[in-house]
């Protein structure tokens, strides 16, 4: 694949040092002269020193025929820019850019940017994801030695299983749903019972199921 | 909603003159400029709204009533920040009519939307050169 590093100074630096054991061509864009040149003493790769936001520049790096043209700049709107003239001049079909602003992933999504990166906001996606499943799986105990545990598991929104019939999840060995609780109803499940949103799924299980079942889930989410 | 609003973003020379004339039109007018210093270039007779913010951000625009404009200037003094917003206002708050001031003509590719119109300071330029230009050299033909 040819890829195009525009912008960006250690960020720059460490894509290109990610990329080079592949097989893929990279071209360097960088508009810090000093910086161009201490990248191409770094990398045995063609570098181009210009504001990547230029269009002339874009042709004389010859970007034309890449496959993805990465933005790391840390100026949010210059790497929208150079990304849209990267996609609407030249036709490249995959731009990323990465953003300081997390509010800018979403807007800079809506306006045809691919991929949009912001560190914050794979932190807060990061966290979401660990709460989400602590929030969906509850576990109580029978016992006081915690030997037998139901685990109480809500079917939200996003949930994949909804409108599937049980026997089709394919749970783990020995994990059977024992109750479902279909607010006002209580349903003891058979193979055909469908799940739906809304409901909350009992299964009774030991300390050592309880770990399969929430791995079972993890993975899923 | 109703759209009634004039939207000026960038209080430069330029955008402040703009939005102190349509001010005085009797227009419902809002600048928004990232520093509050720039509003001195509003002539005493504006009666509109100052909005101090980065415009690039959504919420900004929102409180400066993007979603009730008929017509925005953008008139920063970046190329790249003046796309960005004049793509913002069409693509992502529909405002019907867009102006917007570029430096570099080449980056006219980057505003392919029936509802951005763009002014070039470049064009303009060299227009009132070539016609200032002829001008002389009649006269100077005539004497």
């Amino acid at each position: 694949m040819k890829i195009i590093v525009a912008g960006g100074r250690v960020e720059a630096d460490y894509v290109i040092n990610s990329f080079k054991e592949s097989n893929h061509t990279i071209t360097i864009i960088n508009p810090d002269k000093d910086y161009a040149s201490y990248l191409a003493s770094r990398h045995e790769r063609p570098v181009f020193a210009g504001d990547p936001t230029k269009i002339y520049v874009l042709e004389e790096a010859e970007i034309n025929n890449a496959d993805i043209f990465l933005a790391l700049s840390d100026d949010d709107t210059d790497n929208y820019i150079m990304c849209m003239t990267a996609k609407t001049v030249f036709g490249i079909k995959k731009v990323v850019a990465i953003v300081r602003n997390p509010n800018n992933v979403k807007t800079f999504k809506d306006l045809g940017i691919d991929r949009v990166i912001n560190a914050t906001n794979l932190l807060v996606t990061h966290i979401g994801n660990d709460t989400a499943l602590t929030n969906l799986t509850r576990t109580i105990s029978i016992d006081e030695d915690e030997k037998v545990v139901v685990v109480e598991i809500a079917i939200n929104d996003d949930f994949p299983f909804i409108d599937q019939e049980i026997k089709d999840i394919k749970l783990p060995n020995r994990i059977n749903v024992s109750c479902i609780f279909r607010d006002p109803v209580v349903i003891i499940p058979h193979g055909e019972t469908k799940i739906k949103k809304g409901d909350k799924l009992l299964i009774v299980t030991s300390q050592d199921g309880k770990d399969d079942v929430n791995k079972f889930f993890e993975k899923r989410l | 909603m109703k759209r009634d609003k004039f939207v000026v973003i960038g209080c430069g020379r330029f955008g402040g003159q703009v939005a102190t004339e349509r001010s005085e039109e009797k227009l419902d007018v809002i600048v928004i400029d990232e520093d509050e210093s720039s509003f001195r270039k509003l002539h005493d007779n504006f009666g509109g709204f100052k909005q101090v913010g980065d415009a690039t951000q959504l919420d900004i625009l929102k409180q400066g009533k993007i979603e009730e404009a008929l017509n925005v200037l953008i008139a920063t003094n970046r190329d790249n920040v003046n796309i960005l917003i004049a793509n913002i206002c069409d693509k992502i708050f529909g405002v019907p009519n867009i102006y917007i001031r570029l430096m570099d003509t080449e980056k006219e590719a980057l505003i392919e939307s029936k509802n951005i119109h763009a002014i070039y300071p470049y064009k303009l330029s060299l227009k009132s050169f070539s016609e200032q230009f002829n001008q002389d050299d009649e006269q100077d033909v005539l004497s």
